[in-house]
């Protein structure tokens, strides 16, 4: 529990199963207490919630003073006797939950319905009330869904048939007739205007009125094709006049050539402003917002409560799905941080949108550092000591630059001296092959043999189209191992994650095959798809492992970095859904368009208004 | 009459414009005295270094160690998830005494703590687990070359102490061993850390960790490195007392 969901913002809800057992927690914020009751998963304990805030209270005013006055010290040297107090509150949850009668049926006497008849029946005749009600005429009567209609109605069923048990003596049948026509005109009053209303709504539609647009109100004559003589024939249609200098535009352009994006440096400076901003104390910050603010907040010890948060976190939550985070995402994080805030007692001279935001800001990093940053060229050293090739993986959708990054990775590599085999076990897209092969060979131009020693840095390994994946990374690797190559970069096939067969075949070559790492290919432009295409990729390849620990995706590689502004959600996404680290970032198409992740930056971009 | 209307009237502008004057000085003078507050307050922040961190990996004993310093007995621990911090005395007869702050060393949290304490930090007890450390010598590495990159870190240079734990136990490793080892460790990370892809804003890249061109030595730091062994639970078991002499005095020569 505390390795996992805590630290990892998952503290959304407050259950969380392990093994055989369910643990369900709550946090006091307020003297960071954690309160955590352990029950086997089979069992529905009903009481455990409440159990749960007893404990918390008692023990809270228990050991108040504690707490609040000796702090750390206190929590370390205090004798925290509690175990009666626990044994009985046990006692009594269990006893209140199992002293429940069990419920007798209300006899018809108790129930509101005949009331509610018995009540009807006195409106109607004032006389002392009757007992036994016909159930079949109530049944009529739930149709209509009035109670008044229903004694009417009830009494126009018994009207209509002759009463049986004869209860029914009392009312007359001329009064019966005459609050059933009464009754009856009424509801065909109601009818009728119902039926009125809608005569008007068509009456409104039957004269069509041209469609008025906002913004063409101009064009109305042009967009009439009513006149069909001008309908098809070319010398009706106006002769416009050619203007060779607008089609061109810029009439200095040199015929043939393509300019560059202009880039403004700015924004660089900006981010290093806020990621400097950001990590000054935000204390001062908060001072000024909190002078200038109600007066309420300014003197400490207020406590934060649900509904102080909920304007905020609402806001905040917007804004990160307006920054491309995936909308479920949002809503978790929201739910963990306001979980980890509520009680918790706010400082001086800090709001609550302070608060909250800072909260958020040290969520989002956690989030992006997650558990073991992956050294490539550490890993890489390694397997060169033991003599094996270190075999990296790619997998991803269609078209998210699989095979480019793929290039720069190797590119890097080689820079750092380690020659690379890259495996084209993608046989399926017209082109893979050649495109690989077009990038070894600009790889080996530019860093040619001769500058290595006399070894070819790259070197691909191919076997065309529409043979087996699988295959081909297995021959690749053992080929590697042979002739002395560092890594093996395997280049797979882009698929779709809910397409069954392929994912099949991904699971299977990367069982089989056992690379060192498994990276996931993600663009940065995908939203809400982030979620669905990591679960389905990670369930892939757990379900169709035969080993007991399957190899799961290791890394996210985030490409096409360069067309998002600041809207860099994507990459939340991606690392909360598989805790995993983002290995490397694209950020364009040239062999140096490579850079790693700095999370500090990134969620400095997040929060920006 | 006139002179007399004159008077209340000149008394009544005196009154006015002595009035906003006397106010604004009042005012300007409150200001003064609000912004000396604010920045001795921030002053005082950045300059009063009178923490010491206890740093490591997830089960290296730091929170036990910190139990023991301040309190003497032993108490179970759970993996922290937050920091807890104390006042320690550090020798009987002075009246020294630094702010312990125990950090988790759970790999999600541990960054983020150090940064939020790493300016008050005048030491740092670096605690290894010297049973496990043939395992994790990787990650310790990782993680004390991230400790020693960082800036504020390189600047202050606060002394640093690694803590060899558990040696209660037989199979822990010595000092010197793990001394070696991480320096080899330490060599390899700084030549793969610098050769990693630039980051996302192009802020500066790792700053150079000792020497170029000789291999890595703790001796190369711009701060004080000593190793210690220790054990926070004690050969006796949880009845004893740890053996934390090294530890202790190491303190003393510090502050």
């Amino acid at each position: 529990l505390l390795t996992a969901p805590l630290p990892q913002e998952r503290g959304g809800n407050n259950s969380f199963t392990h093994e055989a057992l369910t643990l369900k927690y709550k946090l006091d914020n307020q003297f960071e207490l954690v309160f955590v009751v352990g029950f086997q998963k089979i069992l529905t304990l009903t009481y455990v919630d409440k159990l749960i805030d007893d404990v918390h209270k008692e023990f809270r005013d228990k050991y108040r003073n504690e707490f609040q006055q000796k702090g750390a010290l206190g929590l370390l040297n205090g004798t925290f006797d509690f175990k009666d107090d626990f044994m009985r509150l046990l006692r009594d949850a269990e006893e209140s939950s199992r002293v429940r009668a069990p419920t007798v049926m209300k006899t018809f006497e108790q129930s509101l319905k005949s009331q509610k008849t018995v009540k009807c029946m006195i409106e109607t005749r004032g006389e002392k009330p009757k007992e036994k009600v016909k159930n079949k005429k109530n049944k009529g009567s739930k149709k209509e869904g009035t109670e008044a209609a229903a004694a009417p109605s009830k009494a126009s069923g018994g009207d209509k048939q002759p009463p049986a048990s004869g209860e029914k003596e009392e009312l007359t049948k001329d009064e019966i007739l005459q609050k059933n026509r009464e009754e009856f005109f009424r509801r065909h009053m109601k009818a009728g205007e119902k039926s009125r209303s809608p005569k008007p709504d068509t009456q409104k539609e039957k004269g069509k009125k041209p469609r008025v647009w906002d913004l063409g109100n101009s064009n109305a004559k042009v967009l009439d094709y009513s006149n069909s003589a001008t309908n098809g024939s070319a010398e009706a249609c106006p002769v416009e006049e050619f203007d060779p200098d607008m089609a061109l535009g810029d009439k200095n352009r040199e015929p043939g050539r393509l300019y560059d994006l202009e880039y403004e440096s700015e924004d660089e400076a900006e981010e290093e402003k806020v990621v400097q901003n950001t990590s000054k104390p935000s204390a001062k910050k908060g001072g000024l917002g909190g002078m200038f603010g109600m007066l309420k907040g300014l003197v400490g010890s207020k406590s934060l409560t649900r509904e102080d948060m909920d304007p905020v976190l609402e806001k905040m939550k917007d804004h990160l799905i307006a920054k491309n985070v995936a909308a479920e995402i949002a809503v978790q994080l929201c739910e963990s941080v306001a979980k980890k805030l509520e009680g918790k007692v706010m400082g001086t001279f800090t709001t609550v949108t302070s608060t909250v935001k800072q909260a958020l800001q040290e969520a989002l990093v956690q989030i992006l550092q997650p558990q073991r940053r992956v050294d490539m060229l550490r890993d890489v050293m390694d397997a060169q000591r033991h003599r094996r090739p270190y075999v990296v993986t790619f997998c991803g959708v269609n078209g998210v630059g699989k095979s480019t990054n793929l290039a720069k990775i190797s590119f890097w590599l080689i820079e750092n001296g380690f020659s690379v085999l890259i495996a084209a076990c993608d046989t399926f897209r017209a082109g893979a092959v050649e495109q690989l092969r077009t990038h070894t060979r600009r790889l080996n131009a530019l860093h040619p043999p001769e500058s290595h020693g006399g070894r070819t840095m790259v070197q691909l390994y191919e076997k065309g189209y529409g043979k087996d994946a699988a295959g081909i990374a297995m021959e690749a690797i053992s080929y590697a191992r042979n002739q002395g190559f560092d890594v093996v970069l395997v280049d797979t096939a882009g698929r779709m994650q809910d397409n069954a067969p392929l994912m099949t075949a991904l699971a299977k070559l990367i069982a089989v095959n056992a690379p060192d790492l498994v990276l996931f290919v993600g663009e940065a432009l995908v939203g809400n798809e982030a979620v669905d295409q990591l679960v389905k990729f990670n369930k892939a390849l757990a379900d169709h492992s035969m080993a007991q620990t399957p190899r799961l995706i290791d890394g996210i590689v985030l490409t096409k970095f360069d067309t998002i502004d600041d809207k860099v959600g994507a990459a939340i996404s991606m690392t909360y859904i598989t805790s995993k680290p983002i290995v490397f970032v694209g950020t364009g198409q040239t062999y140096c368009d490579l850079r790693s992740l700095n999370a500090k930056a990134v969620v400095a971009a997040l929060m920006k208004a | 009459a006139m002179a007399g209307g004159l008077e209340p009237d000149l008394a009544a502008l005196r009154r006015e414009l002595s009035g906003p004057a006397a106010l604004s000085v009042v005012i300007a003078l409150i200001a003064v005295a609000v912004t000396f507050l604010i920045w001795r307050f921030v002053q005082g922040r950045r300059s009063s270094r009178k923490a010491v961190l206890l740093l490591g990996l997830c089960d290296a004993g730091k929170t036990l160690l910190f139990a023991r310093l301040l309190s003497g007995r032993y108490r179970d621990t759970q993996t922290s998830i937050t920091d807890s911090s104390a006042t320690y005395q550090v020798s009987r007869d002075k009246s020294t005494s630094v702010t312990l702050i125990d950090l988790p060393g759970h790999e999600s949290l541990r960054l983020q703590f150090l940064e939020r304490f790493k300016a008050a930090a005048r030491a740092i007890v670096f605690v290894v687990d010297s049973v496990a450390f043939q395992r994790e010598v990787k990650d310790v590495a990782e993680f004390l070359y991230q400790v020693l990159v960082d800036g504020t870190v390189l600047k202050n240079a606060p002394a640093l102490l690694i803590a060899c734990n558990k040696q209660d136990v037989t199979m822990a490793k010595s000092a010197k061993l793990i001394q070696q080892q991480l320096e080899k460790e330490l060599n390899t990370l700084r030549v793969t850390r610098s050769a990693a892809p630039t980051s996302l804003d192009s802020s500066g890249g790792p700053s150079q960790l000792g020497k170029k061109g000789k291999d890595f030595d703790f001796s190369q730091l711009p701060m004080k490195v000593e190793f210690v062994e220790c054990s926070a639970r004690g050969s006796k078991g949880e009845e004893g007392d740890a053996d934390l002499e090294g530890l202790e005095k190491w303190l003393v020569k510090v502050t």
